[in-house]
């Protein structure tokens, strides 16, 4: 019979069409209720019917792997021997790796010597021009930059608010914990703790020599 | 009703006189106004790349951005309000889409969705691609991302519908389309071998008679750009004098001749191996 894929196609259709009202029904009250149990019900897998999801009042929970534009990770500003520390060192990984070149970091010298310092001395995203693609999430060396879940960012003006510069591109490491717990607790146990790589190579160090001094 | 203020229901946006405060209440009308203008917001009918795909998604049912007034997209600019430009804006493209900007009425909104609309994105320095719709329509709204996710386009028809509500009657600046005489329609690219500024055209048409006839064409007045001046890293290089270079001619004339002789010897050889 000619036409009867579509018959089944609109069927499907048509069953979600009937199966939000069935939903409707079975819900209830409920549905106006301000659980979050109920929203991710509704919204999950499992929900048969189509729903719309009230956008500024109720917001679908990202996945944890989810990419929209990078930030710095920063030690802690109540951290014990580096407060608000850089991770990143400026090696320029990320601003060579990154596809449309929208990465830009000024390293810092030491002002005696001349010697770079790993620290960025100034970092700046355009996320207008970032793609999203993760990919300087992906070969930073040192866990230090990171994708963000913010995709807020809507604003009147490009270049005074869409070009982040290092104090808005930094947030702490309690921050990349809450959003990504599963990835940052992965990281760091290939890290081998929460910290730095470079601290914690100083921190193996230093007890290396501290238990030489004790056998002596 | 001993409460009451007085002073508090004349605060308006409108200059009222001293000797009337007090005496008369006004009620906001731009705020009426505003409210009906952002909740009838009509989105122009077209897509161009993948934030279309995000777009679609944003309109149907599932975000359903009808819920904010923007149900109707309509596929003519003469009753469209907002254009949404979402995608990479090809140097081809970028003249429909602002002709079809001229043809909006007023008042009428621009948001640039994505990275590539914004600025360019991973196509910034592409031959046929316009680096950001904003160099040619006054942008509004700039909504980030590679797509933007629905929610993410939703806040940003949410902080274009604040925009309108901070707009007030009283400020021609906010309404210029209530001033007098038609509006300045935006000049329409000429599509060339680079995207060509209409408003240059008497320029360009003069130095192609320059060229046809071969007399050197000149130069266009250029834009002045800052020119960069590389701090002195040392106080001991800023000091240095530059010494004078003086030419001995004598030895200017040995060196050639031993450059000349060289030369001669050497196209002996070449010619000797073959």
């Amino acid at each position: 019979m000619y036409g009867k894929g579509i018959m089944r196609g609109l069927s499907v259709t048509l069953k979600h069409f009937f199966q939000t009202y069935v939903d409707d029904l079975r819900y209830g009250w409920r549905k106006y209720s301000p659980k979050e149990d109920n929203f991710e019900m509704r919204q999950g897998m499992a929900a048969q019917g189509a729903f719309t999801v009230q956008y500024p009042d109720e917001k679908l929970a990202v996945p944890e792997r989810f990419r929209f534009v990078p930030f710095l990770v920063v030690n802690e500003d109540d951290h014990p021997e580096a407060p608000g520390k850089d991770w990143c060192t400026s090696c320029g990984i990320c601003a060579k790796v990154c596809p449309p070149q929208c990465i830009w970091i000024v390293r810092s010298e030491d002002p005696n010597t001349g010697r770079p310092i790993p620290e960025p001395e100034a970092f700046f995203i355009d996320i207008d021009i970032c793609m999203n693609c993760g990919f300087c999430a992906e070969f930073c060396p040192f866990d230090a930059i990171k994708m963000d879940h913010d995709y807020e960012l809507a604003s009147y003006d490009r270049t005074t608010s869409h070009i982040h510069d290092k104090d808005h591109l930094s947030k702490p490491t309690s921050y990349w914990n809450r959003i990504a717990p599963t990835r940052a607790a992965e990281e760091a146990e290939a890290r081998g703790g929460w910290e730095h790589i470079d601290v914690i190579k100083e921190r193996k160090k230093a007890e290396k020599a501290a238990a030489k001094a004790a056998k002596k | 009703m001993a409460d009451l203020n007085l002073n508090e229901l004349h605060d308006t946006e409108f200059p009222l006189p001293e000797q009337m405060h007090g005496n008369v209440a006004i009620t906001s009308l731009s705020k009426l106004y505003n409210w009906s203008r952002r909740s009838s917001m009509w989105p122009l009918l077209f897509g161009l790349a993948c934030c279309a795909i995000e777009m679609i998604g944003t309109a149907a049912s599932r975000f359903d951005f009808s819920r904010f007034g923007m149900e109707v997209m309509r596929a003519t600019p003469r009753q469209s309000d907002l254009m949404i430009v979402s995608g990479t804006v090809t140097k081809k493209m970028v003249v429909p889409i602002v002709r079809l900007y001229n043809q909006m009425p007023e008042p009428k909104y621009v948001m640039a969705m994505g990275a590539c609309a914004s600025g360019g994105g991973p196509f910034k320095e592409g031959y046929n691609v316009v680096s950001g719709i904003d160099k040619y329509l006054p942008v509004d709204v700039y909504v980030p991302g590679c797509p933007p996710t629905p929610q993410a386009l939703l806040h940003g028809l949410i902080t274009l519908q604040k925009k309108i509500d901070g707009q007030s009657l009283a400020n021609l600046d906010d309404v210029p389309w209530y001033g007098v005489g038609p509006s300045e329609p935006t000049p329409i690219p000429i599509l060339g071998p680079d995207i060509i500024d209409p408003r240059q055209m008497d320029t360009i048409r003069r130095q192609a008679e320059l060229a046809a006839l071969g007399q050197p064409i000149g130069l266009r007045a250029l834009p002045d750009v800052p020119v960069y001046k590389p701090k002195p890293k040392k106080a001991v290089a800023a000091a240095a004098v530059v010494e004078e270079v003086v030419v001995d001619e004598e030895d200017a004339a040995r060196v050639m001749e031993l450059r000349q002789a060289a030369l001669a010897r050497k196209r002996a050889y070449d010619a000797s191996k073959s």
